[in-house]
């Protein structure tokens, strides 16, 4: 199982850094079950909070196609 | 002492000019709550993921893109509730968004944008690089 965050050294997740924010992102822009971001449960939490912030701000989609 | 970023975002209809007027707006209000700005961005306009609405008096806005900055600061956190609804009572703020961080985040959109040009200019050297290989390969005929 491999950690994104741990391997790109990120410590916070932010809300503005769509970049990342979209490897984790269904093509319906849903949210990656956790199995499949393969990400650990405190990463998910924060991952999911982030997400869910850049779409109030527009940043990202809430729905896609 | 709590460190909170804010983000913002301004309605498009603003010309460029009179942006810092209303990023001034606010930057006082976070002062006067006795706020220290730590870090921050100016807004640069932005196509949004989706539209979003806001009525101001009795006219409708449909908006699709609009100028997003924000700025964090350190702040007692009694006064942050009452900053945030101060903030959204701007005409000018379409939406903005109060959280907590830690001190150190390291993103920027200034940051995101210089990568993202890096990376476009390696691969346009490579495909560059591409050509010329095929140029060379190809058969002389004569």
């Amino acid at each position: 199982m491999k950690n994104y965050f741990k391997e790109n050294k990120i410590d916070y997740i932010d809300y503005k850094d769509i970049d990342t924010l979209k490897k984790f992102l269904t093509p319906h822009a849903r949210i990656q079950s956790k199995k499949r971001s393969s990400a650990p449960s405190k990463s998910q939490r924060s991952l999911a909070i982030a997400i869910k912030r850049a779409r109030f701000m527009g940043l990202l989609p809430y729905v896609s196609r | 002492m709590q460190i909170y970023e804010l983000g913002y975002l301004i309605l498009p209809s603003i010309p460029e000019n009179e942006l810092p007027s209303v990023v001034s707006k606010i930057k006082t209000l976070i002062a006067d709550a006795g706020g220290k700005e730590i870090d921050g961005e100016e807004p640069f306009k932005y196509e949004l993921a989706y539209t979003m609405s806001k009525t101001i008096g009795a006219s409708r806005y449909v908006i699709d893109d609009a100028y997003i900055g924000w700025t964090k600061f350190e702040l007692e956190p009694v006064q942050a509730v009452a900053i945030k609804s101060e903030i959204d009572k701007i005409d000018e703020v379409l939406r903005s968004l109060l959280v907590k961080v830690p001190r150190e985040t390291g993103f920027t959109f200034a940051k995101a944008k210089a990568l993202i040009a890096e990376k476009s200019a390696t691969l346009e050297a490579l495909e560059r690089e591409k050509e010329k290989a095929e140029v060379i390969k190809e058969p002389v005929v004569g």
